[in-house]
């Protein structure tokens, strides 16, 4: 799922893509591979996050220091990069959730889709 | 598995990103296509068509580049940047801390490890050094001790052991009233026994007679009620007062609160307590000191025939003097001072001063002048004992450095991206140098606990009805510094080897290798070769040392001593301390003797006034034809009164002339008998039967009518000495030694002994009943005590070296699983395999046993002045101890090895 730069659905989801990611880090630190899994399964499919775009995405939010990634070993097995949610992050998420829910409703409101 | 990593790095290619940076970047997405690789496989898809999707995720790198281009340090290097400047030194050392405490909440094994090994090291060095500190370096718990100076006899050019010889009290009033560069001169009698009658029976205290001032030379001031006053210790027998030493207050009186006024009835005279000694002070003494402390003027008192005239008569020298020297005022000027003050009184008092000079020592000198010896086997000894320790403490250090080790391979990539990210090595090296010291201070404080519990546990053996005369080793300030000086530098001793080699990675190389870098762990396999070895050597070291010193206390124990040990049983009365006359004292030595004899199984009895290896030297002997080379070149010799049948109890056989006899009376003619080394030194090549010598003290001469042969008279270890021997009836004295010679072992007789002397004397107490061979075993017995802990800290070396070898040879065993389950798989058997890792083990061993063989031959010659009869390099210590070492480390290698032959090929094969 990766439609050309620059269309409204590419906008749409570069918006939306922060919001997961961070919330699947509210609760515990992940790496990659686990934050893209959880995305597929828990969209059953809909939404899928390639390598190329899932990074990059990890990155900017830790450049921004949002996330903080960290490379942790377990024994018997590789290390691994995980990263978790820095209280700016924590707080960026609250805001943004909010400003979802929100923007939800008034779409809601507006097309007649019944809001869950 | 499909090279994923490949194909990431070629696609980052064109961004020419830092290797390092490039490198991470590359494992984490590497990771990420491996994970998916396997899940597209387990669902079912071909590999081929599982590795094509897998590398699907990586078309359109587009969003990738941009991201990695538009941050040129790209985010995950953020951390890369150095601190801040606001953090200062501190503050990082304060983050290191918390970050070292997160780690070790991680890793509580770990940890305890660490702690418990070298807390078992550091409480070692602590307890050795509280020792020290106590009986060397702070024993006397006075105010500047270093101003104090130790007033004594300088001994002829006929010096034996360096102990201080006495001065009289006259010679000390004088040396206080004239000299210029003492402020103030006390005198103190050695520790005599003394007998306390309760309203239970009697009891043995120890007592020192010291003048009026000792108190205050020394700057003390009592723990309860007063000193001595001027007035009390003026005119003789006049003030019978006592102060008692703060142990015995504590454990005989149990803390009476009103203990000061109490009446001790000693030796039949009623002193009052008038005050209570200061805690840990137990006189000029390092280890055994006074119950209490009696007036000079009450000395012929309280031991009326031992101190006769002890006030007045300038030869009778029985006291040491401590001196305070005015401020301003050195040894040397006090030395020269006593010189000219020597030569006064001699002229005065040619009769009994003419050769005497008194000297000035530091007052350590005189401290362990009970233990006849001077200060300098202590020191030895101390210095022995702290390097054993030392060693221990090291190879704990080693060991922890070898586990750090294994830590630091494991930590090896949180290291290599640390670096990556830009730390500098000295920061890394500093984070983890604080985790060991760190983990150096917590064993500190274990190792603190340990020594202290150590210590309690040695001290517990001394002889308990004496407990409260021994000094006591205490926690001080200087055991504290000492345990956080070595606790910190032992920190950065196991740290500092670990920490400079992981920080030494090569980044690059590093993060290219993959999972099994077989060279690194070659390298710290070689370090850790090279660490065991010197484990080996050091234990082997101590374990000789142990051997060697172990062998000499046996020989020591087997030596002749000159007399008969094995049917010999002695115990000690004194009837004039009981109040007995001189007739009735006779009449009770003749009524034990008589009694004694008849018992079923003594071949024979005899008193004597000296206990075996117990004898004290006295000056002012004379002999005919004895002509001294200088003034101060006098006789000294060992005095023994006997009563008859002496020679044959003791087993001292006598070569020449004829024992006493009951013919030798205090109205017949003055006899003696001396030594053989006394008789050949003074008249070689002449008859001795016949000579005459007159003791010190006596204005008569006496007769020699007979030669014994050398015995050992104060210790095992003495050079010849000369004896005297005089008869009971021609030099009374009130309190005396029986000596019993049994058919058989001597031991079941003892308390029919005692049950006989209590029949002849019911006042009287018998004390110190002992068998020939307790003596001679409590002769040894700090010998015994220095080489118990030597024996000790080698076994504990020994099995910290083998925890070490061991630890390695599973760990090797572990990196070799691989390389062992290609050989069983090419055909080696079990066997091989068992053989090629005990082989690799033990020749580890071998090589650090010839490493400690060299270094002992090399520590030989330090050895050898205290080894009694055993050479440095005596075979069968080797040997046990390459015995010992050797079966243990076997035991150490043989489990891994056995491991390691049981390996399963496949299993092992697979997991590479």
């Amino acid at each position: 799922m990766t439609p050309p730069p620059g269309t409204p659905d590419h906008e749409w989801k570069k918006g939306s893509a922060e919001l997961l990611v961070l919330s699947l880090l509210e609760q515990e630190a992940r790496h990659g591979y686990d934050i893209s899994k959880l995305i597929e399964t828990r969209s059953a499919g809909a939404l899928r996050f390639h390598v190329t775009s899932l990074y990059p995405l990890l990155y900017r939010l830790e450049a921004r220091g949002l996330v903080q990634g960290c490379w942790v070993e377990k024994p018997q097995q590789r290390r691994r990069r995980y990263y978790s949610l820095t209280p700016a992050g924590r707080k960026l998420l609250r805001a943004q959730r909010k400003h979802w829910q929100n923007f939800v409703a008034a779409i809601g409101r507006i097309t007649g889709i019944e809001y869950a | 598995m499909p090279d994923f990593r490949s194909a990431i790095l070629e696609r980052l290619a064109p961004l020419h990103l830092d290797p390092a940076q490039e490198s991470l970047l590359a494992e984490e997405l590497a990771q990420h296509l491996e994970d998916r690789f396997r899940e597209l496989l387990a669902g079912g898809l071909p590999p081929d068509e599982a590795q094509r999707r897998a590398l699907a995720e990586l078309e359109d790198p587009g969003p990738l580049r941009t991201a990695v281009r538009a941050a040129p340090r790209p985010p995950s290097y953020a951390l890369a940047s150095p601190a801040p400047r606001r953090d200062n030194v501190l503050g990082e050392l304060a983050r290191d801390a918390r970050h070292a405490i997160r780690t070790f909440a991680h890793a509580p094994l770990f940890v305890f490890t660490v702690v418990l090994t070298l807390g078992f090291g550091i409480g070692a060095n602590s307890a050795v050094f509280t020792l020290l500190d106590t009986l060397l370096l702070n024993p006397l718990p006075v105010p500047d001790p270093a101003a104090l100076t130790a007033v004594s006899t300088l001994r002829g050019a006929k010096s034996g052991p360096a102990a201080p010889l006495p001065v009289s009290y006259a010679d000390l009033a004088d040396i206080q009233t004239r000299s210029q560069v003492f402020s103030s001169v006390a005198g103190y009698t050695s520790v005599r026994p003394v007998t306390l009658q309760t309203g239970r029976g009697s009891e043995r205290l120890f007592a020192e007679f010291v003048t009026g001032n000792y108190f205050s030379t020394l700057g003390l001031r009592p723990a309860l009620g007063r000193f001595f006053l001027p007035e009390e210790t003026t005119t003789a027998g006049s003030s019978a007062a006592a102060v008692i030493s703060y142990s015995c207050w504590q454990s005989r009186f149990a803390a009476a609160p009103d203990i000061v006024g109490r009446v001790l009835e000693l030796n039949r005279v009623r002193f009052t307590v008038i005050g209570v000694a200061p805690p840990r002070f137990i006189g000029v003494n390092a280890i055994f000191g006074p119950n209490l402390w009696l007036p000079a003027t009450m000395a012929e008192r309280t031991l009326p025939d031992e101190m006769r005239n002890v006030l007045t008569d300038r030869a009778k020298a029985v006291f040491l003097g401590v001196a305070r020297r005015s401020p301003g005022a050195s040894l040397a000027q006090a030395q020269a001072n006593l010189g000219t003050l020597s030569s006064a009184l001699a002229r005065e008092y040619p009769d009994t001063n003419s050769g005497h000079t008194f000297s000035a020592q530091p007052i350590t000198a005189a401290l362990f002048g009970s233990a006849g010896a001077g200060t300098e086997p202590f020191v030895f000894a101390g210095a022995g004992l702290l390097l054993a320790v030392a060693i221990v403490l090291l190879i704990a250090c080693s060991n922890i450095a070898n586990l750090l080790l294994a830590r630091a391979s494991a930590r090896r990539r949180e290291v290599a991206i640390r670096l990556a990210l830009g730390a500098s090595r000295a920061r890394l090296v500093r984070q983890l140098l604080t985790e060991s010291v760190l983990l150096g201070l917590l064993s500190g404080v274990a190792g603190l606990a340990i020594g202290y519990a150590g210590l309690e546990l040695l001290w517990s053996f001394r002889p308990a009805e004496v407990a409260s005369n021994f000094n006591t080793p205490a926690l001080d300030f200087a055991v504290l510094v000492f345990t956080f000086a070595v606790s910190l530098l032992t920190g950065l001793l196991f740290g500092s080897l670990p920490a400079l080699q992981s920080s030494r990675i090569d980044v690059a190389e590093f993060l290219k290798e993959e999972s099994h870098s077989a060279g690194r762990a070659r390298a710290r396999v070689t370090l850790s070769n090279l660490l065991l070895v010197s484990q080996v050597a050091f234990s082997f070291l101590l374990l000789i040392t142990g051997g060697l010193f172990l062998r000499s206390i046996a020989r020591a124990a087997n030596i002749n001593p000159g007399f008969d040990v094995r049917h010999l049983a002695v115990l000690l009365t004194n009837p004039g301390q009981a109040g007995y006359t001189k007739p009735r004292t006779l009449a009770f030595y003749d009524d034990v003797r008589a009694r004694v004899a008849a018992l079923p199984g003594v071949v024979a009895v005899s008193w004597a006034s000296n206990l075996p290896l117990w004898g004290r030297l006295t000056s002012g002997l004379k002999a005919e034809g004895y002509i001294p080379q200088t003034k101060s070149d006098s006789l000294t010799a060992i005095l023994n009164t006997v009563s008859i049948d002496y020679f044959e109890t003791a087993g001292i056989p006598v070569a020449e002339g004829r024992e006493f006899l009951s013919t030798d009376r205090e109205d017949s003619g003055p006899v003696a008998i001396v030594n053989e080394k006394l008789a050949h030194d003074l008249w070689p090549g002449q008859n001795p039967l016949g000579k005459r010598i007159q003791l010190p003290g006596e204005n008569f001469w006496r007769r020699v009518t007979g030669v014994a042969r050398n015995a050992n008279y104060s210790s095992l270890a003495e050079p010849p000495q000369f004896c005297v021997y005089v008869p009971l009836a021609q030099n009374y004295s009130d309190g005396m030694t029986l000596y019993v010679r049994t058919a058989g072992d001597p031991s079941p007789l003892l308390a029919s002994l005692q049950r006989e002397v209590r029949a002849a004397g019911p006042e009287i107490m018998a004390t110190d009943v002992r068998t020939g061979a307790t003596i001679v075993g409590q002769a040894l017995f700090s010998a015994r005590m220095a080489v118990g802990l030597l024996t000790l800290f080698g076994l504990v070396a020994l099995t910290l070296a083998c925890i070490g070898l061991y630890g390695l040879m599973s760990y090797s065993v572990n990196q070799r699983r691989r390389e062992i389950g290609v050989r069983m798989a090419l055909g080696a058997r079990r066997a091989n395999v068992l053989s090629l890792v005990l082989r690799q083990g033990m020749s580890l061993v071998a090589a650090g046993l010839i490493l400690g063989f060299a270094a002992n031959l090399l520590c030989g010659r330090l050895l050898e002045r205290l080894l009694y009869g055993v050479s440095p390099a005596d075979p069968l210590s080797f040997a046990a101890a390459a015995g010992v070492l050797l079966l243990i480390a076997f035991c150490a290698c043989y489990l891994p090895a056995r491991r390691a032959s049981r390996l399963d090929p496949l299993a092992a094969l697979r997991e590479g």
